[in-house]
C-alpha cells in the first residue's frame, strides 16, 4: 500500500504526532513498506491466520 | 604470569582459574583492562561511561574475598560491561540518547545484580543505538568502531557490548536482543553472541518496551564463558512477570568434544539466499564440513515463512516501543532523537491496531514452522551475518527511496529475525575471517530453552577450530587505520 505524504500526516494527526516537512519522505516510505510487505503476508497466509490466536510468542508455561 | 594484552585477551574461564588459584589479582586484571580502554577507546568508543574507581574498589573487596578463602565461583573478579540500556543503581543510564542523557536510576537490573553477586566486577556502561533500537547514524556518544577496522561498523543495537570484549576492554558484556542485537554485534567483532530464549533472563531493569521479543544475554570471547555468564543471569525473578520457572540446567555440563548423534538443519533461505556474500558462502560450507567430521548428521530445511520475520517484528514490536516513545517524548523532543530513530519509531507509531493483531497472528505462524521444524532435528543452522561488516558510512540507513527501505531496512535483518520470532535461543560464534581480515560468523539455533544444545554444538565447532584464538592488534590496525 502506497500511502501519500499527505495520507501519513493525517494518521500522524490522529496520534497527535507532528511529522516535520525534512522527515515526511523517509516515514511516508518506511510505513508504505511495512503496510506492502502486510499486504502480501495477507495474501499468502490469510486464511491460516484467521485460525491461529495472535497469542504473543512468549514461553513462560509451556511444553516442549 | 601473562603480560597484560595476554591476559586482557584470555578466556574468562582461563582468567577465572587463575584467579580462583591466587596467580593472578583481580585488581592486576581490572587494571589491564583499563589500561587498554585508556589507549584505545578514544577512537573504538565501546564505552559510554568506565567506572573505574567503583570497580577498583570493587576489585580489591574480590582480592580479600579470595584471599580469605571466601571465593563465589569462575566470575569472581571478572570485570564485564553491559550495554547502556540496563539500570545500575547510582550511574547514569543514557540508553545511548541525548534525551536521557542525565537518567541515573535508583536500582540494579537483575541481571546486574546476579553478576555482582557471583562477584564480577562491572567495568562501564557500554554504547548503542540510540533507545536500543537499530539505525542509529550518529552516535551522541561517538561514533562506535570495528576493531578489526576501525572504518567498519561494529553492527548493533550492543555495539560497545561487541567491542569491548574483542577488544580486550572486559571479560565479557551483557546486551540486549530484540531482533539481533546481541548476535549481530557478536558477529561483527568476532566473538560469541547468545540470544537466550524468552523468559530465560529475567528482562527486569532493561529500559526495552519490546515486550515480547526483547532479550538480555551475553557477548564473551569463547562459548565456555558464555555458559559462564549465562549460568550467572539465568532463572525466574519475580520482577519479570514472563520469566520462566524452568529450573535451570548446569550449562558447562553439556561442553563436549564431539557432535556425535546430532542432526543439524541447514535453513536455505536464511543461508543462501540472493546477496549473500561469496565468503561468508565459502565460510559456511567449510564450516559444515567441520560439523560432518564432529560426528553431526547435516541435512537442509526450508524455512518458507522466515522471509516475513522482518516486517513482521517491525510491525509488531516496534509499535510495542513507538507506543511507549509517542508519549514520553516522540512529541515533544523529535529534532533530539537521531534522524533513524525517530522516523523508525514515527512509523511504528502509524500502524493501526487492526494491521498490528493481523501481524502478531502471521507471527504465530512463522514461529509454529520454526518449532514444527525443530521437532525433526536438534538445532538450526545459518550464518549469523549474510555480510561481513560494511564501511561506517555505507551501512547507515539513510531511507530516501523504497529501494533503500528493501535494502538497509529490510533484507539485512533476514539472518537473526526469524529465531526472535520464534523466542528460540540462538548463538553466534567465529566462524573465519575474510581476505581483508573481517569476521564472518555461524548461528546455531535449537528448541526453546535447549540452551544446552546450542552452547554443545557451538562448543565442539569452536574448539575445532582456530578463530576464537585470534585478536585484533589494536597497536597495528588503529595505528595503520590513523597512518
Amino acid at each position: 500500500m502506497k500511502l501519500t505524504r499527505d495520507q501519513v500526516k493525517v494518521l500522524a494527526a490522529a496520534v497527535d504526532l507532528e511529522i516535520p516537512e525534512q522527515d515526511l519522505d523517509n516515514v511516508t516510505i518506511r510505513v508504505s513498506a511495512l503496510l506492502s510487505a502486510m499486504e502480501n503476508i495477507e495474501a499468502e497466509l490469510g486464511e491460516a491466520m484467521n485460525s491461529v490466536e495472535p497469542l504473543p510468542p512468549v514461553f513462560p508455561r509451556e511444553d516442549f | 604470569m601473562p603480560g597484560n594484552e595476554e591476559l586482557a585477551f584470555l578466556s574468562a574461564a582461563e582468567q577465572g582459574r587463575l584467579l580462583r588459584d591466587r596467580k593472578l589479582s583481580p585488581v592486576e586484571l581490572l587494571r589491564a583492562c583499563l589500561e587498554r580502554i585508556d589507549r584505545y577507546d578514544g577512537i573504538l568508543r565501546a564505552y559510554i561511561t568506565v567506572c573505574a574507581e567503583q570497580a577498583l574498589a570493587q576489585a580489591r573487596q574480590a582480592e580479600r574475598e579470595i584471599a580469605t578463602g571466601n571465593y563465589r565461583g569462575p566470575l569472581h573478579g571478572i570485570p564485564f560491561g553491559v550495554k547502556d540500556q540496563l539500570c545500575t543503581q547510582g550511574i547514569r543510564t543514557t540508553l545511548g540518547s541525548r534525551i536521557t542523557a542525565d537518567y541515573v536510576p535508583d536500582h540494579d537490573a537483575t541481571v546486574i545484580e546476579r553478576l555482582r553477586a557471583a562477584g564480577a566486577i562491572l567495568i562501564g556502561k557500554e554504547n548503542l543505538h540510540e533507545f536500543g533500537k537499530g539505525g542509529t547514524n550518529v552516535f551522541p556518544y561517538g561514533q562506535p568502531r570495528n576493531p578489526w577496522n576501525p572504518a567498519h561498523h561494529p553492527a548493533g543495537s550492543s555495539s560497545g557490548s561487541g567491542i569491548a570484549p574483542a577488544s580486550g576492554f572486559s571479560s565479557g558484556s551483557l546486551g540486549e536482543d530484540t531482533g539481533g542485537s546481541v548476535r549481530s554485534p557478536a558477529a561483527a567483532n568476532g566473538i560469541v553472541g547468545l540470544r537466550p530464549t524468552f523468559g530465560r533472563v529475567s528482562r527486569y531493569g532493561g529500559v526495552m518496551h519490546g515486550w515480547t521479543a526483547d532479550t538480555l544475554g551475553p557477548l564473551t570471547r569463547t562459548v565456555e564463558d558464555n555458559t559462564l555468564f549465562l549460568q550467572a543471569i539465568a532463572g525466574h525473578d519475580a520482577r519479570d512477570p514472563l520469566s520462566s520457572t524452568r529450573l535451570v540446567p548446569d550449562y558447562a555440563a553439556a561442553l563436549r568434544p564431539d557432535l556425535r548423534g546430532l542432526t543439524l538443519a541447514v535453513v536455505r533461505e536464511m543461508t543462501w539466499p540472493d546477496g549473500v556474500h561469496s565468503e561468508v558462502r565459502s565460510a559456511m560450507e567449510a564450516a559444515l564440513d567441520v560439523l560432518r567430521k564432529l560426528g553431526a548428521t547435516v541435512k537442509e530445511v526450508s524455512l518458507k515463512l522466515a522471509k516475513h520475520s522482518v516486517p513482521l517484528q517491525l510491525l509488531t514490536s516496534d509499535s510495542d516501543i513507538a507506543a511507549m516513545m509517542l508519549k514520553r517524548w516522540l512529541r515533544t523532543r523529535w529534532n533530539d532523537f537521531d534522524v533513524g530513530t525517530r522516523t523508525r519509531l514515527a512509523a511504528g507509531c502509524l500502524i493501526p491496531a487492526t494491521v498490528y493483531h493481523r501481524a502478531m497472528r502471521a507471527r504465530a505462524l512463522v514461529r509454529r514452522e520454526i518449532l514444527d521444524t525443530l521437532a525433526g532435528c536438534d538445532a538450526l543452522l545459518c550464518p549469523a551475518n549474510l555480510n561481513p561488516p560494511g564501511r561506517i558510512e555505507a551501512a547507515r540507513e539513510q531511507v530516501d527511496t523504497p529501494e533503500d527501505m528493501d535494502k538497509k531496512v529490510l533484507l539485512r535483518r533476514i539472518s537473526t529475525y526469524p529465531f526472535s520470532m520464534a523466542n528460540i535461543p540462538a548463538i553466534a560464534l567465529p566462524m573465519g575471517y575474510t581476505k581483508n581480515e573481517l569476521p564472518v560468523s555461524l548461528q546455531v539455533a535449537a528448541k526453546p530453552f535447549d540452551e544446552a544444545t546450542v552452547f554443545r554444538v557451538a562448543h565442539a565447532y569452536e574448539r575445532a577450530t582456530p578463530w576464537h584464538r585470534r585478536h585484533p592488534d589494536l597497536a597495528r590496525i588503529l595505528h595503520k587505520a590513523a597512518a
